[in-house]
């Protein structure tokens, strides 16, 4: 078996950090490998999940659209999960479905219902914990040390 | 760098000064992706060294401004309670280096990482009271005629409005897809404008940590005032006060002092007292405008315009964590 996209990045990050940067005088051209080393890193963090959290937003966004709007299950089919899907076809759906999801949620907060405006607001964030990359900023500063 | 630019500075500034310079060093300062910034070490015939700061304007910058925004600001705070370094020319050309610049004298100090935590200590009590104090002298200083007339004339007010206007539209230019938290944020503070401020103060407009200089317990100048305007003072405590600057350590803005300690120094020396809901307002707007900054450095990246790893940084982290600043206000107004 070979070694993983994610694994290359990994080790391709790690040899411009701690091999390659401290190799360099100039110092503005150190801390930009340094930083392009940090964002590899974080990429090969974040590559495996990247399909399956496009995936899971994607359901939950349809989930929480059945409930709170008056969009057709035929409109919502399209975009089912789907084995055959690439990443980019989850990409565009994913666009879609995030603007179906903020024009519902535009008029919630025209009614400022609470317990709608509540539950929008667990979705979206449930949908940033999964995408977000901030968590690693400690590690990249470790990294940095 | 470029040697061609060290060359054409080292005429320009022998022909300005009209005596001959050597360099000693051109160095490029990494960050601060709206402007390129270099350190300079010259010398004339009588081994005089100056230290020099050239601000150079970027074909493709994070945010667009002109040179002559910042030069007039750092003008308005010249031998002021608010320290700047000192100007020595500026120019909106691109015949003499290649593009509009500004040039200064280098200031003793050093500029921390605003994302690094206890970055000022054993000084982050003396360095905050100056922050907070400095910002409060910003806020209350009375602006030189010709340099608030120059200002002026841009500004529709209300400035709330202005401001929210002008950065919802980059959002809206540059987004590469629409963020639902981004524009439920935005809504609110359409929906719930604050008063408009009765002080018309200069607007730093990007005083956080980072953005200052200092050595040991003694802040040595406030830096980079390429987006200052004229507006509400609230604006820029807002923006400072956001805890994407402190994000190990939410308690304390800017990893200095504690948040109504902060507060308590600011209102005693801009002789502003600060309305709650006001304040809350410009903090949710800081998030707004910090998000536009970043997703306006995503898609320099994205197209090619600038591919300076700092615009990936800046879209990928800061970008999350104003989102999350954003979604917590929202759910704190519930």
């Amino acid at each position: 078996m070979k070694p993983d996209i994610n694994i290359a990045l990994l080790n391709a990050a790690q040899e411009i950090i701690n091999r390659f940067s401290p190799l360099i005088d100039d110092e503005y051209e150190k801390s930009r490998l340094g930083s392009w080393g940090a964002l590899i890193l974080i990429s090969a963090l974040k590559l495996n999940d990247a399909s399956s959290s496009l995936k899971k937003e994607n359901h939950d966004i349809i989930e929480w659209l059945r409930e709170h709007s008056t969009i057709s299950m035929k409109e919502l089919d399209q975009f089912k999960i789907l084995d055959n899907k690439t990443i980019d076809q989850y990409d565009q759906d994913n666009q879609s479905l995030r603007e179906m999801f903020d024009k519902q949620f535009e008029a919630i907060q025209e009614e400022g219902d609470k317990i709608s405006l509540k539950e929008g607001i667990d979705l979206m964030r449930s949908m940033h914990q999964r995408r977000k990359v901030s968590d690693l900023i400690g590690m990249l500063q470790q990294q940095e040390g | 760098m470029s040697q061609d630019l060290s060359s054409a500075f080292l005429a320009y500034y022998s022909e300005f000064q009209k005596k001959d310079f050597s360099l000693i060093s051109f160095e490029r300062i990494f960050g601060g992706a709206s402007r390129e910034t270099y350190k300079i070490i010259v010398k004339d015939n009588s081994d005089n060294e100056e230290r020099l700061v050239l601000r150079l304007s970027q074909d493709s910058s994070l945010i667009e401004t002109e040179q002559k925004t910042e030069y007039l600001a750092y003008s308005a705070f010249q031998e002021s309670n608010v320290p700047v370094p000192i100007l020595i020319d500026m120019s909106e050309e691109n015949s003499k280096l290649g593009a509009p610049f500004m040039l200064m004298r280098e200031l003793k100090g050093e500029a921390a990482s605003p994302f690094t935590p206890n970055i000022y200590a054993p000084h982050e009590v003396d360095l905050g009271k100056q922050f907070w104090s400095i910002l409060g002298e910003i806020a209350k200083k009375e602006i030189d005629k010709d340099i608030f007339r120059e200002f002026i004339g841009e500004v529709e007010q209300p400035f709330w409005k202005n401001e929210l206007d002008k950065w919802v539209k980059i959002i809206h230019e540059d987004s590469i897809g629409i963020e639902p938290i981004l524009e439920a944020g935005i809504r609110h503070l359409y929906r719930n404008p604050p008063k408009e401020s009765e002080t018309i103060s200069m607007v730093h407009g990007d005083y956080r940590s980072g953005n200052f200089l200092y050595s040991e317990n003694k802040i040595t100048g406030i830096l980079d005032w390429e987006m200052a305007h004229l507006g509400d003072p609230l604006e820029d405590l807002g923006w400072a006060l956001s805890p994407i600057w402190s994000w190990q350590d939410k308690d304390r803005p800017a990893y200095l002092l504690k948040r109504e300690d902060a507060l308590k120094i600011w209102e005693k020396t801009s002789n502003i007292s600060i309305d709650k809901d006001d304040l809350n307002w410009w903090e949710l707007f800081a998030a707004v405008k910090g998000m536009a900054i970043w997703i306006s450095a995503g898609n320099e990246f994205k197209s090619g315009t600038n591919i300076d790893p700092i615009n990936l940084f800046s879209a990928w982290i800061p970008g999350d964590i104003h989102l999350e600043i954003i979604l917590d206000t929202l759910e704190k107004n519930i």
